[in-house]
């Protein structure tokens, strides 16, 4: 048996934040090669660009398990980028100790991690990119991208248009080659 | 409850090798080698014991056994002391799921000029005479494969290994460590060269293990610096050791028809009642001939090592070939060798029965282990 702590054994016994989660604004599906391990890892991101809920499974050890469990805990309403500063070793920290041969375990969490962001935020920029098109297929030059999700998009026009929001989905949906809610506000 | 299912790890002393081995410790501490009577007294002792691992596996001459300090010493010997009977002959050829003992050896020996062919095992584990017969040649000096695989128990064909090196002119040895005192061994009958064993897999004391070599086969020494062993195995006799060993085999012979029924039994009540509770769970090498105490089941999706963690803390101890429990990165190279996938292979149990063993153990076992995996399914991404 390795030595493992009363934290890291507590984050074993109990995981924290196991599960999946509908239409998360992030999905990671990572995984190890050499040890067969293997994690998905789904977060939503709130308009502050604070990660609000986050959830994971692993296929791995006791460590690997405690170090994901961990990790959801410290990365839970932190900014992206803060989150995406967490090292192994504070991982390590914050579960009282990790015996050194079990240090690669923990380094799974912290990739699904990065790759759940990078996810959230490569198709929040697939939505920026067909949002920058929008105005022009639509006719409406007043319109305006206020703020992007992966799955949501919110715009603001000078116009009183009752057809424009479904001409936006429209264009949206044909460019991105899949459906966002779309929110229009009035300026 | 405490349920201790990993006997081919290491089993606990008979309480009869105990009381074969105090003596030796207490009043009678002489050195069978003395000249004087106190020690010389020592030695029909030695000579019992030998006796006794001589009929375990089926020699008829007690002194083709030498004693060593266990398994992974007599394999050092067998492969380094082969490689020197014939200057034309330099090549090992083991299998690919050899005990280390073995396979480590070889690689070492690699290393220093000998080469080392590896011969495949089929999809439950067994050596393939195909693969074997196509690596045998005039150069190779000694064909080395186990007469039993320590993770899944799966038994090899002697005969036709030794038969297959006798061809070739090379020499046969066999790791017995797992399969000598659970199954019938017979090196007379088999034609097998060199056999090692080792007593603690069989209720004997850790530390202590013999070599049989073939009556005429001049196997030069490994360990050097005495005249113990007729000048082959040097080093003073581990006499408490020796007794213990001699000892356990007399008890193995003696029950192990029973024994090898009792253990079946168990075996297969554990195998059916995980295989009823655990869904997704399979047997490792179920269609080859196994021990009667062993079996390898995977639970495919959940990791081995939490497994262990878990059911460890219910007082149950078993093992894993995997990776994580040993910090190495590396399923086994067993169930590689098997071609079983890195996931699988990462989700390997070996449940290894023995002497001690009761059905209340095993009762326990199925009662505690569905929990466990059904927890760490809810964890899991492989659904």
């Amino acid at each position: 048996m390795w030595k493992y702590s009363e934290q890291l054994m507590d984050h074993f016994m109990n995981p924290r934040n196991v599960g999946v989660i509908e239409n998360p604004d992030g999905h990671a599906d990572v995984g190890s090669p050499v040890c067969g391990d293997a994690m998905t890892l789904d977060i939503t991101v709130d308009d502050s660009d604070r990660i609000g809920e986050i959830k994971f499974r692993t296929f791995g050890c006791a460590g690997a398990i405690a170090s994901a469990s961990a990790l959801t805990e410290m990365a839970k309403g932190l900014t992206l980028d803060e989150a995406l500063a967490i090292k192994n070793k504070q991982i390590a920290d914050f579960l009282g100790g990790m015996p050194e041969e079990k240090y690669h375990c923990s380094v799974m969490g912290h990739e699904a991690l990065h790759a759940a962001i990078g996810d959230y935020r490569r198709r929040t920029g697939e939505v920026r990119e067909a949002a920058a098109s929008v105005s022009a297929a639509t006719g409406d030059s007043s319109l305006r991208l206020v703020s992007a999700k992966p799955g949501s998009a919110t715009f603001s026009t000078e116009l009183e248009d009752p057809g424009l929001k479904e001409r936006i989905s429209l264009a949206m949906s044909t460019t991105l080659g899949r459906a966002v809610d779309i929110t229009l506000e009035r300026r | 409850m405490k349920a201790y299912l990993d006997n081919n790890a290491t089993t606990p002393v008979a309480p009869e090798v105990l009381e074969a081995m105090l003596p030796f410790l207490e009043e009678s501490y002489g050195n069978p080698s003395s000249f004087h009577t106190f020690g010389s007294s020592v030695m029909p002792a030695v000579e019992k014991a030998r006796e006794s691992v001589a009929r375990l596996i089926g020699a008829s001459d007690p002194s083709t056994v030498f004693f060593t300090s266990g398994g992974t010493e007599s394999d050092n010997w067998a492969l380094r002391g082969s490689v020197l009977l014939d200057p034309s002959r330099k090549t090992v050829v083991t299998s690919a799921v050899e005990h280390p003992a073995v396979l480590e050896t070889a690689r070492v020996m690699e290393r220093e000029g000998h080469p080392l062919r590896i011969a495949e095992v089929d999809g439950d584990g067994v050596i393939r005479m195909d693969s074997v017969s196509s690596l045998l040649d005039s150069s190779v000096a000694v064909l080395s494969v186990m007469a039993a695989n320590n993770e899944t128990g799966v038994l090899m064909p002697l005969p036709e290994l030794s038969a297959a090196a006798k061809a070739c002119g090379a020499v046969f040895h066999t790791d017995a460590v797992q399969a000598v005192g659970k199954v019938e061994i017979a090196v007379d009958r088999d034609g097998i060269d060199l056999l090692s064993l080792s007593a603690h897999k069989l209720h004997g004391p850790k530390g202590v293990g013999a070599m049989f070599i073939r009556s005429g086969l001049a196997l030069p020494p490994l360990i050097v610096g005495g005249h113990q062993e007729k000048g082959r195995r040097s080093g003073t006799y581990n006499v408490p050791g020796i007794a213990g060993l001699g000892r356990a085999a007399e008890l193995a012979l003696e029950g192990m028809s029973g024994e090898s029924r009792r253990l079946i039994a168990l075996r297969v009540m554990l195998e059916k009642g995980i295989l009823e509770t655990c869904p997704g769970a399979e047997i490792v090498a179920a269609g080859a001939p196994r021990l009667p105490n062993t079996v390898t089941m995977l639970f495919r999706g959940v990791e081995s090592e939490a497994i262990l963690t878990l059911i460890d803390l219910q007082g149950i101890s078993v093992s894993s070939g995997s990776a994580c429990s040993t910090g190495s990165k590396d399923p086994s190279h067993v169930l590689m060798a098997m071609n079983v996938d890195r996931v699988c292979a990462n989700s390997a149990i070996r449940f290894s029965l023995g002497r001690f063993n009761t059905e209340a153990e095993i009762l326990y076992v199925l009662e505690e282990l569905p929990k466990v995996i059904a927890r760490l399914r809810k964890i899991s991404p492989y659904t």
